[in-house]
């Protein structure tokens, strides 16, 4: 490895510009120097942020660094880059079977077309709809067989994927009358790592959280995490609909990207995103936890305002997730 | 060495107190059309961040039937990032926390009317 690490360097020296720093990052990923594979894979991002694989790569290292929500976004950016990208699918599988959400991850892997099922796509399959038909429809507590003694890896291959799944212990955890949170296993070959449990908060409180911080009708307040996913507040368009969901996903990846665009730049920490639209203000703010704070306001409000809003919002989140987490 | 018909308008805007540099970029691809930044910025990257972003508001503000995008203020400690978008262009400004940002906004905005 060391000899591959040496060489790959030397030829990165030698051509800055090419694309020898994905295999590169990779095996410096795979020699556990997390670090400096990060430095790679951005500066070769700074270069090429138009392939998928670098996407999938840098990806793979924050997997690794145990940071899924920036491992998650990477794999999605891989996506949109080549929609059909089998490592970034099953890297997503990865990361939705280590939230415990087993469903998505098995739709997922099983929507890779066949020619580009790779035996690591195959094998992740197999385990979720393992652990899926080991899970109980009353939702009771069980752990999904694996054998004992050391877990066997299900291994994508090199060096495509390298990423291992190892199903060391899956336990699907019961909070009745809750839905069950999943806290299985997804791993590399040197650690383990456990899954901090989220209680479910209820739905129908939460979407009126801050309905007082708020002055009017026109004004709405969403709580998004780093998937785009809801977490908080509610939006209603003028036909009625709620589209706080639509919101949220389109937000996904606003927050980690304003962040490495400042950066970039070198000009701190970002405060906040201010969009200015025909019909309405939006301004936006990083919460707690990687999530993103979202408060529209109708162009009558004066900008400053909506700012001020945000900031009684954002104190209204912070409570609550600390009451939460 | 040909001029782009954004050279002067980019040039304006640099010569703005706590301009660190301008660019028009394609929202589609995130690649920059046209640059006038200083020495040390990481034109193409943040190019590429900055059409990302105004690219999700857009949709965003789709989504929530705010209408259409026309003003993004990305705010940091040390300065921040503005935008103003066109159809697929976006007229982006890089600035320390000393500009004006007032200024530059209406500026940009005015600019950007005339991008395409």
């Amino acid at each position: 490895m060391p000899d591959e690490i040496r060489r790959l360097s030397d030829d990165l020296a030698r051509d800055p510009s090419s694309l020898v720093f994905m295999p590169l990052a990779d095996a410096l990923r795979r020699a556990g120097q997390l670090d400096v594979a990060l430095r790679v894979a951005l500066r070769g991002l700074d270069r090429h942020p138009y392939l998928p694989d670098a996407h999938d790569v840098l990806a793979r290292i924050h997997a690794d660094r145990g940071d899924l929500e920036r491992a998650s976004d990477e794999w999605e950016m891989a996506l949109r880059l080549d929609p059909s990208h089998p490592q970034a699918n099953l890297g997503l599988g990865f990361v939705e079977f280590r939230r415990g959400d087993l469903e998505s991850a098995e739709r997922r892997l099983s929507a890779v077309p066949p020619a580009e099922q790779t035996p690591g796509v195959a094998a992740a399959l197999a385990h979720v709809r393992s652990a899926l038909g080991a899970r109980p429809a009353n939702g009771a507590a069980v752990v999904v067989p694996n054998g004992s003694g050391p877990a066997e890896p299900i291994v994508a291959p090199e060096p495509t994927a390298p990423i291992a799944i190892a199903p060391v212990e899956t336990v699907v955890a019961v909070q009745t009358p809750a839905p069950p949170l999943a806290a299985s296993a997804w791993t590399t070959p040197r650690s383990t790592r456990a899954v901090p449990e989220f209680p479910s908060p209820d739905p129908t409180r939460t979407k009126q959280l801050f309905d007082s911080a708020l002055d009017g009708s026109d004004q709405h307040a969403l709580l998004v995490d780093g998937d785009g996913l809801v977490l908080a507040g509610a939006y209603v368009d003028g036909s009625g609909k709620d589209v706080a969901e639509v919101i949220a996903a389109e937000l996904a990846g606003v927050s980690s990207e304003a962040e490495r665009a400042m950066r970039h730049l070198g000009l701190g920490a970002w405060t906040s995103l201010l969009v200015e639209a025909d019909d309405a203000i939006v301004a936006m703010t990083p919460a707690p936890n990687g999530s993103l704070l979202v408060v529209t306001a109708s162009r009558k409000t004066p900008v400053g305002l909506v700012r001020l809003l945000l900031d009684r919002v954002l104190a209204r989140a912070r409570d609550w997730l600390v009451r939460v987490s | 060495m040909t001029k782009t018909p954004y050279a002067e308008l980019l040039g304006m805007l640099s010569r703005h107190r706590g301009v660190v540099g301008s660019f028009v970029v394609s929202e589609r691809d995130g690649l920059a059309v046209d640059s006038n930044v200083q020495i040390g910025v990481h034109a193409e990257a943040v190019a590429a961040l900055a059409a990302s972003l105004h690219r999700k508001a857009r949709l965003a503000c789709g989504a929530a039937g705010c209408g259409v995008v026309t003003f993004l203020r990305l705010d940091a400690e040390k300065g921040g990032v503005l935008a103003a978008g066109r159809d697929d262009l976006v007229l982006v400004t890089i600035s320390e926390a000393r500009a004006n940002v007032g200024l530059l906004r209406v500026e940009m905005m005015r600019a950007a009317k005339a991008l395409a």
